[in-house]
């Protein structure tokens, strides 16, 4: 058997698996739904993390995120992958979130904070490297982490969260077609445009 | 090609999507064009940035927190509440209950519109004119018993019943036709045709009933005029006798009047 045929058994198998666990949800099973937020909280978490900026506000939202795919579980029909449903809640959330907390100032807070170098060791992960970067190397520290994660947050809405399903995350245009309910040409454009933000962005903040 | 078109295959060639032959002709460029270079250059560091952030952890309390916040709910939501459900659904709903709200206001609430005459049927208790509403007819009536005497007469010589109101005019007529006492109608050739009838009136109904009466030929109204002078404003009902004549003339009022 080719390691092309073993990936996709094995991804087949966990696809089954994660659908009985789905099913038992769906009958009230809370531990099959605690066994199916540990397949999934790190990579929600990571999402909510990188769209709002902040592991605080990031945490809250991924319970949010769970209790709402717990209380709609049996809404799924399993024509989906669960992931690709369970994205869908949190693409919702986070926009819902992501309004609720422009209404409050928070990110210009956020942002106020950052500048005067009060929250970059909190909001950023440990171990790297704490030496600025040059531009011409561009390699990852922590402090060019921050400056990613600024870049972020300025770029609109709609243009983050394709980068971060795509460029962080890695899905596949198929799969952020469906997520997003976009047709695939449509999800191209405006991840080259989000892209090309960011880009810019991160030239302004490290030339 | 221009470096604008070369440009325009940046995003395929990082997602790989670029073929062969065009992506070996943007390598070439990219060697030849330092400007694209550079793009090119930024883009995809950019790129390997955001593949290159950290992953982070959640918080190791994180599912015992969900948890246990799950143990405070109801399992499920209903149905209905999936989430699932068109995001145009509470538009339609609330559309809906505006339509049928204003319905119900427009069936009770009087208006001016003219449109509204395309649908008669459904304003079946409602005033449309914005004239003041008129007495209803019943205000007049026949006084049965003893005539007072004492009641002001009008003399009403008809020349047109139908310019009349339906109901004053069926009225007039039941009194008109049968024909009147013989010791009466002997007197004259023509009062075979008149009759006295004896009306109670408001005072309110009073002006509606003689321009009834005025459609319908000549009224000699003096002696009612002389007591609405002395009584100004009567609300109270008033008796009146009317001399109805059909075919008549001044003469056979007169017998009329001096035969009573």
């Amino acid at each position: 058997m080719g390691t092309e045929s073993l990936a996709h058994h094995s991804s087949s198998v966990k696809r089954q698996e994660e659908q009985l666990l789905v099913d038992r949800c769906r009958r009230g099973d809370r531990e099959s739904f605690a066994q199916l937020m540990r397949l999934h909280e790190k990579q929600i978490y990571n999402f909510t993390y990188r769209m709002l900026g902040s592991e605080g506000e990031a945490e809250d939202l991924t319970q949010d995120i769970f209790i709402a795919a717990f209380r709609g579980i049996r809404s799924f029909r399993g024509e989906a992958k669960f992931s690709t449903w369970l994205y869908r809640i949190a693409l919702n959330q986070a926009r819902n979130r992501i309004k609720y907390l422009s209404r409050r100032n928070f990110f210009a807070r956020q942002r106020r904070r950052a500048d005067y170098g009060t929250n970059t060791v909190s909001e950023t992960p440990e171990g790297l490297p704490d030496s600025a970067p040059t531009p011409e190397q561009w390699t990852m520290t922590k402090d060019l982490a921050t400056q990613v994660q600024k870049c972020l947050d300025q770029i609109p809405l709609r243009a983050r969260q394709i980068l971060i399903l795509r460029d962080i995350q890695g899905f596949s245009y198929d799969e952020l077609s469906e997520m997003l309910s976009l047709k695939s040409g449509t999800v191209k454009s405006r991840l080259h445009r989000a892209r090309a933000a960011l880009r810019e962005c991160l030239s302004e903040k490290l030339e | 090609m221009s470096c604008g078109k070369y440009q325009s295959q940046f995003n395929d060639y990082l997602d790989g999507d670029l073929s062969l032959r065009k992506r070996e002709k943007l390598q070439y460029h990219l060697k030849e064009c330092l400007g694209c270079y550079r793009k090119w250059s930024s883009l995809h560091k950019t790129q390997e940035i955001l593949q290159q952030l950290p992953t982070l952890d959640p918080p190791e309390h994180l599912s015992a927190v969900v948890m246990a916040r799950l143990k405070n709910r109801r399992l499920h939501r209903p149905l209905w509440f999936s989430g699932n459900l068109p995001r145009w659904l509470p538009l339609g709903v609330g559309a809906t209950l505006l339509f049928l709200i204003s319905v119900g206001l427009w069936q009770v609430m009087p208006s001016q519109y003219p449109w509204q005459s395309l649908f008669p049927g459904s304003r079946k208790n409602v005033v449309t004119s914005t004239r003041p509403a008129e007495p209803s007819q019943e205000t007049f009536k026949i006084r049965e018993g003893d005539s007072d005497s004492s009641a002001p007469v009008m003399v009403l010589r008809v020349k047109d019943f139908s310019r009349a109101d339906q109901e004053l005019q069926s009225m007039l007529r039941s009194f008109t036709r049968p024909p009147l006492p013989e010791k009466t109608s002997s007197s004259t050739p023509h009062a075979r045709s008149a009759r006295l009838i004896q009306l109670q009136v408001s005072g309110q109904r009073l002006p509606h009933l003689l321009r009834e009466l005025h459609k319908i030929g000549h009224l000699d109204q003096s002696q009612v005029e002389r007591q609405k002078l002395t009584n100004p404003g009567q609300q109270q009902q008033i008796s009146i006798r009317i001399v109805v004549v059909s075919n008549g003339s001044d003469v056979e009022i007169r017998q009329l009047r001096e035969g009573k």
